[in-house]
């Protein structure tokens, strides 16, 4: 019985890439700088890969063992495609906003038009009336700007 | 605590009207940005990415103070903890 001492980095490759993978997809709503962790999960995935493919090719014999590493190494790079094809749909869908306004700076103004076809502008809604659950009026302390992506 | 959330998109009034305010009977106002102007004065424009390939906006939070100053600032990073403490600032 041959031990095959190339097979756990191998796999180690291949599982640290399905978990950097899942890590991004499932973290990404929650924020943009996991793609840096994911990177790195690659990165080490990487490391198991090629320590792997030394100690496969070191090996004179068996070349079953050696079809099934090179299997485990190319599903491993296409899941690191998968992972590079993310990054720019996150790219496209949840953009940067370097120059969005800042805390501090004068919120931008701007004119759109409520579900009645009325039209509402920053200043109006900064001096709407709210009626609270007690049924007093009064004018808010400030207004919650939500953008959102729509439905459509 | 005296907050008016508005809701802004691209939506037109009527998709607003018939997506969220009849069916899931939203309260608060759905303001349309039907040209995402607004969108791009607040950078959050992704050209494009619409179904039907309008332009649309990125998901972002502005709290702003009656002075129209913004208070605080979300861009789709932070959660509803970050904001309750935000809230306070313009109590």
């Amino acid at each position: 019985m041959t031990t095959k001492p190339w097979n756990w980095r191998l796999w180690a490759g291949f599982g640290v890439s399905v978990l950097a993978l899942l890590v991004y997809a499932v973290l990404l709503q929650t924020t943009r700088s996991i793609f840096w962790g994911s990177l790195a999960l690659f990165i080490l995935a990487a490391a198991f890969l090629v320590s792997g493919l030394r100690r496969l090719f070191a090996q004179p014999q068996p070349h079953r063992g050696k079809v099934a590493g090179f299997l485990l190494t190319a599903v491993s790079v296409m899941i690191f495609a998968v992972f590079v094809w993310g990054v720019f749909l996150a790219a496209k869908y949840f953009p940067a906003a370097a120059h969005a306004p800042q805390v501090g700076q004068k919120a931008p103004e701007f004119i759109t038009v409520d579900s009645h076809g009325r039209s509402v502008a920053l200043a109006q809604l900064l001096t709407t009336s709210i009626t609270d659950s007690s049924g007093v009026s009064r004018t808010p302390k400030g207004v919650l700007l939500i953008f959102y992506r729509g439905y459509w | 605590m005296g907050i008016l959330p508005v809701a802004i998109s691209a939506d037109s009034p009527e998709e607003s009207r018939n997506n969220l305010i009849q069916q899931a009977g939203l309260t608060y106002p759905l303001l349309s940005d039907g040209k995402a102007e607004a969108i791009r004065r607040y950078d959050l424009l992704s050209p494009g990415a619409g179904v039907d390939g309008r332009d649309i906006g990125g998901t972002a939070e502005f709290l702003v103070d009656t002075s129209g100053t913004i208070r605080w600032r979300d861009l789709n990073e932070a959660g509803p903890a970050a904001f309750m403490e935000a809230a306070k600032v313009v109590q």
